[in-house]
């Protein structure tokens, strides 16, 4: 499972999985993974009327931050523009398994759009958005400052790209993801890391239907991201830095869109996540303790 | 000379102990399933053979009725016990022989035809089963006819595969602890290491006794 792999990169290395920035609490990792918040109704794709509504989608990059905080310097984020009134921009942000509707005022200036948005402010890591869109292009950049001073990034920035998100059963896992080591798996004792294997793109769980036989033999890790594969072939926003760290950093497809997509898992990918859960949870139980 | 006797009374004490220590650890494993449920532990990734009728009842038999015969390490092969008191040994004597014969071993026999791991490891187990049933049963039969110290060579060969039970899953920890091997793969590494190194070691101990 832990591959001995020397000091490997220090921004790796120096920050284990702890808080997370844009929710509270960070549940443990494996049940993190395991459980899909159920009570977030996603909201239907923008439809272009004032011609730059859809989904924007980069990252989420720190600007202002209190270095002795464990926090992340990057995330992936999409911001959907949902809806524009006549004084008023409608939307939402997903990062970090966080769905946070915002809305403010917007001038246009040609084909310029600059708006000035706000979170509810309920949330401990609400904030402001301030960004740019041009219609032609259609990036949008700007960036966010937290209602909250505290907090590990009070600023971040961010040029984000118009993109369509859609549903691909058959899109692939990088090579990419086979050189990385888990975020949060440094072990101070031995300084191992656990890193991906091979193993991982043996098989797309969203297409070929797993058999006991195919996975039985493969690390906790592998399993965890191939299973993490489906929620992300269905824009699912990480909450968990394990599993967020890898799909946002590596898989260019990625793009995260909801924290609720168990109704929309398909039955062969139900029956994959249940077999990947019972081989995980064993990994995760029995591998390394005085036993089978 | 009695530092001699103390050194080896000190060496009994302590695997006294450590085979103490392995068989709470094997109790701990044992009270995992109570109360049984189709998922816990290992029954958790064999959900392909829970459905078949006779999978569950030889699962659980095996669970509870092997561990049976481990109490038979701190009583059998202590000869100032079998001498003071022979109903002992012959009680418990008793018990480790028709648990095997009755229940650890056929129960053996059915979940290893379905072990992980593939052939090479159900061969293992099926072979470990057979054994260790043929062995019990001949040291049994040699004690019946009075034949005492072929008895106790079957026994130390029954006792070694008995062993399995904590050295199977002791070699699994070793291993994944110093090489981090594949599940499966160590598990196929175990699944005949577990046992045939401990049949080995009681040929040799077979061999000193029968040396003249």
């Amino acid at each position: 499972m832990r591959t001995c792999l020397f000091l490997f990169p220090a921004i790796l290395l120096a920050s284990c999985a702890g808080n997370n920035e844009r929710t509270g609490s960070e549940p443990d990792e494996l049940s993190a993974s395991l459980m899909l918040e159920t009570n977030y109704i996603k909201p239907a794709a923008p439809v272009m009327v004032y011609g730059i509504e859809g989904y924007y989608t980069g990252f989420f990059e720190a600007e202002e931050f209190d270095a002795n905080k464990n926090y992340m310097w990057s995330n992936k984020i999409t911001v959907s523009i949902d809806s524009l009134s006549e004084t008023t921009l409608y939307g939402h942000s997903v990062v970090a398994g966080n769905v946070r509707p915002f809305s403010g005022t917007y001038n246009r200036a040609d084909k310029t759009w600059q708006a000035t948005v706000s979170e509810p402010g309920d949330d401990r890591y609400d904030g402001v958005f301030t960004f740019s869109v041009h219609s032609d292009s259609l990036v949008l950049r700007g960036t966010w400052t937290a209602n909250d001073k505290k907090l590990a990034v009070t600023k971040r920035k961010y040029q984000l790209e118009h993109r369509v998100f859609g549903y691909d059963p058959n899109i692939d896992l990088p090579e990419d993801v086979t050189y990385t080591k888990l975020y949060g798996s440094y072990n101070e004792e031995d300084e191992s890391v656990e890193a991906i294997t091979e193993d991982a793109l043996r098989f797309n769980p969203s297409v070929t239907l797993l058999k006991k036989e195919d996975i039985e033999n493969m690390y906790q890790g592998d399993l965890e991201v191939m299973r993490n594969s489906i929620y992300a072939r269905h824009g699912y926003s990480f909450r968990n830095r394990r599993m967020r760290f890898l799909f946002d950093q590596l898989v260019d497809w990625y793009m995260p869109v909801s924290v609720n997509i168990t109704g929309e898992l398909t039955d062969l990918e139900k029956k994959n996540i249940d077999l990947l859960k019972r081989y995980e949870a064993h990994a995760e139980k029995y591998y390394d303790v005085f036993g089978r | 000379m009695n530092i001699a006797i103390s050194a080896k009374k000190m060496l009994w004490w302590s695997l006294l102990l450590v085979y103490t220590f392995f068989c709470i650890l094997m109790l701990g494993i044992v009270l995992q399933y109570i109360p049984a449920g189709p998922d816990t532990a290992f029954l958790g990734i064999k959900q392909d053979y829970i459905e078949l009728p006779w999978y569950l009842p030889a699962f659980y038999i095996h669970v509870f009725t092997a561990i049976l015969a481990l109490p038979a390490g701190f009583t059998q092969f202590q000869k100032k016990l079998r001498r003071k008191h022979p109903a002992v040994h012959r009680f418990n004597g008793r018990i480790y022989v028709f648990m095997i014969l009755l229940f650890g071993a056929p129960s053996g026999l059915v979940i290893g035809v379905y072990a992980n791991g593939g052939v090479s490891s159900q061969i293992a187990f099926v072979l470990l089963a057979m054994l260790w049933w043929w062995f019990t049963w001949q040291a049994f039969v040699k004690a019946k006819k009075g034949l005492f110290r072929a008895h106790r060579i079957f026994m130390i060969r029954s006792f070694a595969l008995t062993l399995s039970a904590i050295t199977l899953r002791a070699w699994k920890y070793v291993i994944v602890a110093a090489f981090h091997p594949h599940p499966m793969d160590a598990y196929r590494i175990v699944a005949w290491l577990g046992w045939t190194l401990n049949l080995l070691i009681a040929e040799l101990i077979i061999y000193q006794i029968r040396r003249p």
